[in-house]
């Protein structure tokens, strides 16, 4: 079935849109692609294979070993436990950071005088990582999920707020003209109207972005202890078992790959004016 | 323009007939009255003779307009530039006007000034009788680069302008389609930007530009990013358009050619500064044959006035 699919598609010269959207979101647009991708996961695990025969499990565990791990660990029901947690500070955290980050971008990055205010100071914080903040994140929040969503707000803030500001400094200023010529008359209609659709590219794939790396963040910002996936592969390492904690790595590349292909197959559809 | 027996002329056409009249004013008798204006008074006669008639019927004014870049109280130090110098001409009601010149005349400054985008160092425009103070919805403004909002479907981009008015829906959907109709792009109107030629999105934006019903279409160089052919096809339609809506146009080319295919009169501009160096008037039957030998010596005219020998 699959097969038949790509090969018409293969005829008509590899032209993927629309119904396969979900094939192509994966990357996947055409049959010799998705051959030469599953070729390559096939030939890292025969690699990762050979070379784990070669050293202790500590060092290097072999696949099936991480896969029965992953299986104990879900008969369990610590992995599921574990990544209902996750999410529980992972929702919040990226929604409030992403909000607060396209917001302050999209506004910094129009006004003038709120840029020329702000400038110093934003200057001044950005460098700061969000783990260097787990200090303020216990004392403002707690060990729970508010002090880990906190962490991953952060990080999703900048990425979004730079991505927005950037976007909206990007819109032509041609753009901006006809909106005046055509009746526009406060900040807020421009915004609006032209603004934010004109920047909407560059503010989406701000989002993108940041949504991949507050997955990063949940294993920062569970080093304290909030209990969640990133806090299963730190104890599975602390206690040398690095089959688990791959296994919980794989849950994190596999809740990422989730999240991106389907934020991709979102922008694709809103995008969809795009040359 | 300043002629009295010119404005005398067109004002009673215009003033008397309104919209059934102002076909009879392009096709026929503006001729007559304007070679009257040519051969008085050439330019730095528009205001001059505005005083005589109701500011309504005005079209655009150009008076005295002069713009400075830099220089002189700003505190960079550069030296200013003279981009445009004294600057006066008019337009009127229903005429159809090209402004060429050579590059760094300031063609495209003026045509920024005019829409309000900008503001002059000296002088005033005015359209209608009421001075420009910043872009206006009674100035249906074309662009070279078209400019169409690429997130919207060309329904949407005509409909723009008419969502910021208070029509009701029923009335702003008719006026689109209608719009659409005009420039025949009535079966893609649900198509985005992406999909259309050239051609197409400027004749997009052409009808964006009219379906608030602005009191004046002012273009800057809108034909010169198609290729030849599509070009001469958008002159005839723009033709069309002006001739069934009576539009005032005011049009900046630099094709020689263009404006004396398109314009009853043209406004030809001179570089360092920026000024007006003559306006001719174009007494040739349309529809315009480029093989005509008065087509011809209006354009060596126009040319020889440039000062560009191609």
């Amino acid at each position: 079935m699959a097969t038949d699919t790509g090969g018409r598609f293969d005829e008509a010269g590899g032209d993927v849109s629309g119904a396969t959207g979900l094939r192509a979101d994966l990357g996947l647009g055409d049959t010799r692609r998705l051959r030469r991708g599953v070729g390559g996961v096939v030939g890292f695990v025969v690699v990762w294979h050979l070379v784990s025969l070669t050293t202790s499990p500590i060092v290097l565990p072999s696949p099936a070993a991480v896969a029965e791990a992953f299986v104990v660990e879900l008969a369990s029901g610590t992995m599921t436990a574990a990544l209902l947690s996750s999410v529980r500070h992972w929702i919040p955290g990226t929604v409030v950071g992403t909000g607060l980050g396209v917001g302050a971008g999209v506004a910094f990055g129009w006004s003038r005088v709120l840029d020329d205010v702000t400038a110093p100071l934003v200057r001044a914080l950005r460098p700061v990582p969000p783990l260097a903040l787990i200090g303020f994140a216990i004392a403002w929040f707690g060990l729970n999920h508010a002090g880990a969503a906190f962490i991953i707000a952060v990080g999703a803030f900048w990425i979004n707020f730079y991505a927005a500001y950037g976007a909206v400094e990007g819109v032509s200023e041609d753009l901006l003209d006809v909106g005046r010529t055509l009746g526009v008359r406060d900040d807020l209609d421009m915004i609006r109207s032209v603004v934010l659709p004109a920047s909407l590219p560059g503010i989406t794939t701000g989002i993108r972005t940041g949504l991949g790396r507050c997955w990063m963040l949940v294993v920062a910002a569970e080093i304290f202890g909030v209990p969640g996936i990133g806090r299963e592969i730190l104890r599975a390492s602390n206690n040398l078992l690095v089959d688990t904690s791959i296994a919980y790595i794989l849950v994190l590349s596999l809740m990422y790959l989730v999240v991106d292909v389907a934020f991709r197959a979102t922008q694709r559809r809103v995008l969809a004016w795009q040359a | 323009m300043a002629g009295v027996n010119g404005d005398g002329a067109s004002t009673s056409d215009v003033g008397g007939a309104e919209n059934g009249g102002t076909t009879d004013t392009a096709g026929g008798t503006e001729n007559g009255g304007t070679t009257d204006t040519a051969g008085g008074t050439e330019n730095g006669g528009a205001t001059a003779g505005t005083d005589g008639r109701r500011a309504a019927d005005e079209g655009v004014v150009v008076d005295r307009v002069g713009k400075t870049y830099g220089g002189s109280g700003s505190s960079s130090g550069e030296t200013a530039v003279r981009a445009l110098d004294d600057v006066s001409f008019a337009v009127d009601r229903g005429e159809f006007v090209c402004l060429v010149g050579p590059s760094g005349c300031g063609k495209t400054t003026l045509f920024r000034i005019i829409a309000g985008l900008i503001e002059a160092t000296d002088g005033t425009v005015r359209l209608g009788g009421a001075p420009v103070t910043g872009p206006t919805t009674d100035m249906g403004v074309v662009f070279q680069e078209y400019h169409l909002f690429p997130w919207l479907t060309v329904e949407e981009n005509v409909g723009f302008g008419l969502d910021r008015t208070d029509r009701p829906e029923a009335d702003r959907d008719a006026r689109v389609t209608e719009m659409l109709e005009l420039v025949g792009l009535d079966e893609f109107r649900d198509a985005y930007p992406k999909s259309l030629s050239g051609g197409m999105k400027q004749r997009v934006a052409i009808a964006r530009a009219l379906a608030v019903d602005p009191a004046l279409l002012l273009m800057d160089e809108p034909f010169g990013a198609v290729d030849a052919q599509t070009r001469e096809m958008l002159q005839r339609e723009l033709l069309d358009v002006w001739r069934s809506t009576g539009k005032t146009v005011l049009f900046v080319t630099h094709d020689v050619a263009e404006a004396v295919t398109l314009a009853d009169r043209i406004v030809v501009m001179a570089a360092d500064p920026g000024r007006v160096r003559e306006v001719v008037d174009v007494d040739v039957d349309r529809p315009r044959e480029r093989g005509d030998p008065a087509f011809g010596e209006h354009v060596a005219r126009v040319r020889d006035l440039i000062g560009t020998g191609e």
